[in-house]
């Protein structure tokens, strides 16, 4: 018995397209895509026991209430608190050393907060958020 | 004017094919990259957050462990879902700050809406460092006045 002799079929995987495909998608990356630059500041902020630690010291204070910002008790602008700062030299000082409290009254919006933050931070203190007594 | 022309020499047109061969390829290499570059943000998009300005604001380290956002209305939302209190935001931030193995990987993005009072927002950064987290709260450039 002759077997039947298979016939050769070529089968190519057509390929022509494969770059318009790939355009596309990239098209479809770069359109949905959302190119967002975050800008931020960083602050680490010690937990419960370090702050009741800086506590026992004398140490700094920012007072935020009434929309004001308090130095060790003294009304300063968030310039003057940034030279304040920068005055006490904190990043040269031991880590446990570079603690500043920071207090705010009921009701301070956050704009406030973040300013006053941003310059306890980048004039390398770190931040001990005091907690009103209930 | 049209001897002239039958004057002029004719110039032969020459083909010059452009390979394409390569173009597929290329196009998958670029894709490639993007996918590889992009950073995906885990942020609910319709969050409703004025953010707060000072001239102290620096480019945010990329991949934070975690991100918290506090809209308008005072609502927390953590990695894009809501949640209800700052202890949601603590326990979870503790879960995840126990995977990370550097300090980098602590980061935790915080957006709050400027307008938000202390609250609402201090127990949630209260939440950020009692979980292990170190604060990287976002904000604005302030342009400085000359």
């Amino acid at each position: 018995m002759k077997l039947r002799e298979k016939k050769n079929r070529e089968g190519g995987i057509p390929t022509d397209s494969f770059s318009d495909i790939a355009f596309l998608l990239i098209i479809y990356f770069l359109v949905a895509t959302t190119l967002v630059r975050v800008q931020a500041i960083t602050s680490e902020m010690p937990s419960g026991d370090k702050a009741a630690q800086a506590q026992s010291e004398k140490t700094p204070i920012v007072n935020l209430r009434g929309g004001q910002i308090f130095f060790n008790d003294a009304p300063v602008t968030i310039e003057a608190l940034e030279e304040s700062l920068a005055a006490l030299d904190l990043p040269a000082r031991a880590p446990d050393k570079r603690v500043v409290m920071l207090e705010s009254a009921t009701g301070t919006p956050y704009d406030i907060y973040f300013e006053a933050l941003a310059a306890i931070s980048g004039n390398g203190g770190v931040v001990a958020m005091v907690k009103p007594e209930k | 004017m049209p001897k002239n022309r039958k004057l002029a020499r004719r110039k032969k047109r020459r083909t010059v094919p452009v390979p394409t061969a390569s173009m597929g390829d290329i196009a998958f290499l670029l894709i490639i990259f993007f996918l590889v570059c992009s950073e995906t943000t885990q942020d609910a998009a319709d969050i409703q957050v004025t953010l707060p300005t000072s001239a102290r604001v620096e480019k945010a380290k990329p991949g934070a462990v975690a991100r918290v956002a506090i809209d308008k209305d005072g609502q927390i939302y953590f990695n894009g879902g809501r949640v209800e209190s700052a202890k949601d935001v603590e326990l979870g931030i503790s879960a995840l700050v126990t995977r990370t193995v550097s300090e980098d990987q602590r980061h935790v993005q915080s957006r709050c809406d400027a307008g938000v009072t202390n609250d609402i927002f201090e127990p949630v950064l209260t939440a950020i460092a009692e979980g292990g987290g170190i604060l990287s709260a976002i904000g604005t450039k302030k342009e400085s006045t000359p």
